[in-house]
């Protein structure tokens, strides 16, 4: 349906999205179960789960493409699909990173004390 | 000037952050409109809504990574800065470019500060901007001369050549870099220009030789023997960060006071 109305994003390398609902489910699901992975307190984990779960939600009850973009609010779908992957991409480097654990090492003292 | 510089040492703040703001943290920009009925002209207003949303975007991006921010400060020109730790780099600058509500894809700038009165003497500061949500973010982190901090390559292809130029200027040896070598100074220099303790006139001066048929490159000889100048001011440079002067040690009832000599 995308297709027919709409021929490009306007944007370099960003080509127009045939089924953004389907590919959308299928991001946001897998970044959900890659959120699963993280310890329950992760303040990454919570952030994120809240905010995919909220753009999920649009997915599965907004039909219409243009009502949903404006309903997410973060420019076209294909930019949102963008964003899903790169979100996908780094939910899964944080596993391995962990950065809710406490911090590695307190700065030298007078570090960031400006000026000298 | 120091009121105005909101520091948040991490961990420091309510855990409960609220979340529906901070889906759009970034997103409302409002801009202030220039009332009439102007008092100081040529100072810059304030602008306290600004100044509030980087501290809450601030303060969410440390807790989502605490284990690398160290500290987070909205300056009072509205530019938020994050300190990490130095093996954060990768992770933050990733976190910053791909996470939904931050989205700082481009990197404007790279650059270093050299403070040599430090235990680690340079300061690399990363500057980002979100074209998403029209902002800006400034990321710093710190190192000496020996130890290598890792390349922002693999995140941000802008950064090779400004590494290349940190490497050339300052001598700060950025690990996994795909290409570092000299980028600014001449065939053959040595030594690091921007650190503070190379000297002005530099150690070799170039000049044509008629005889040899090319340019050669002697030791700078100076026309004047070298004079040290007491440049401090006498006037306060900087009265808003006046340090409380120390106090003389408290006696114990007793005790009497050291004797001078």
């Amino acid at each position: 349906m995308a297709g027919l109305l709409k021929k490009t994003t306007g944007l370099v390398g960003l080509a127009v999205s045939q089924n953004p609902h389907e590919r959308l489910r299928i991001l946001y699901s897998k970044i959900l179960a890659s959120l699963q992975t993280m310890p329950q307190d992760a303040v990454y984990r919570r952030y994120t789960e809240q905010l995919v779960k909220e753009r999920f939600d649009h997915v599965k009850t907004e039909p219409d493409v243009e009502k949903l973009e404006k309903k997410i609010n973060g420019g076209q779908i294909e930019e949102v699909i963008f964003q899903a992957e790169c979100e996908l991409a780094l939910s899964r480097k944080m596993a391995n990173w962990k950065p809710w654990e406490p911090l590695v090492e307190e700065p030298p003292p007078n570090q960031w004390k400006w000026p000298v | 000037m120091a009121a105005s510089l909101v520091r948040f040492v991490r961990g420091g703040l309510g855990r409960s952050f609220n979340i529906t703001r901070a889906s759009c943290l970034l997103q409302q920009q409002i801009r202030p409109q220039s009332s009439t009925n102007e008092t100081r002209p040529t100072v810059r207003p304030r602008d306290a809504v600004t100044h509030k949303q980087l501290a809450a975007f601030g303060e969410y991006v440390a807790e989502m990574m605490p284990k690398y921010i160290q500290q987070v400060q909205v300056t009072c020109y509205n530019e938020l800065e994050v300190m990490i730790h130095p093996d954060g780099v990768i992770p933050v600058l990733t976190f910053l470019r791909d996470h939904t509500n931050a989205q700082f894809r481009n990197m404007i700038d790279l650059t270093a500060v050299d403070i040599p009165s430090r235990q680690n003497r340079f300061e690399i500061v990363y500057n980002l901007l979100s074209l998403r949500y029209n902002s800006r973010i400034r990321v710093k982190t710190y190192t000496d001369e020996l130890t290598p901090v890792d390349s922002a390559v693999p995140v941000h292809k802008a950064a090779n050549w400004y590494e290349r130029e940190v490497w050339d200027m300052y001598g700060v040896f950025f690990a996994n870099h795909p290409d570092l070598r000299r980028i600014l100074t001449d065939y053959g220099f040595e030594g690091h220009p921007f650190r503070k303790d190379f000297p002005l006139s530099g150690y070799v001066e170039v000049r044509y030789d008629d005889e040899v048929k090319r340019v050669v490159a002697e030791p700078v000889e100076l026309a004047q023997e070298f004079r040290k100048f007491d440049l401090n001011t006498p006037w306060e440079v900087f009265p808003a960060y006046r340090e409380p002067k120390e106090t003389a040690p408290k006696l114990e009832a007793g005790e009497t006071a050291p004797e001078k000599k």
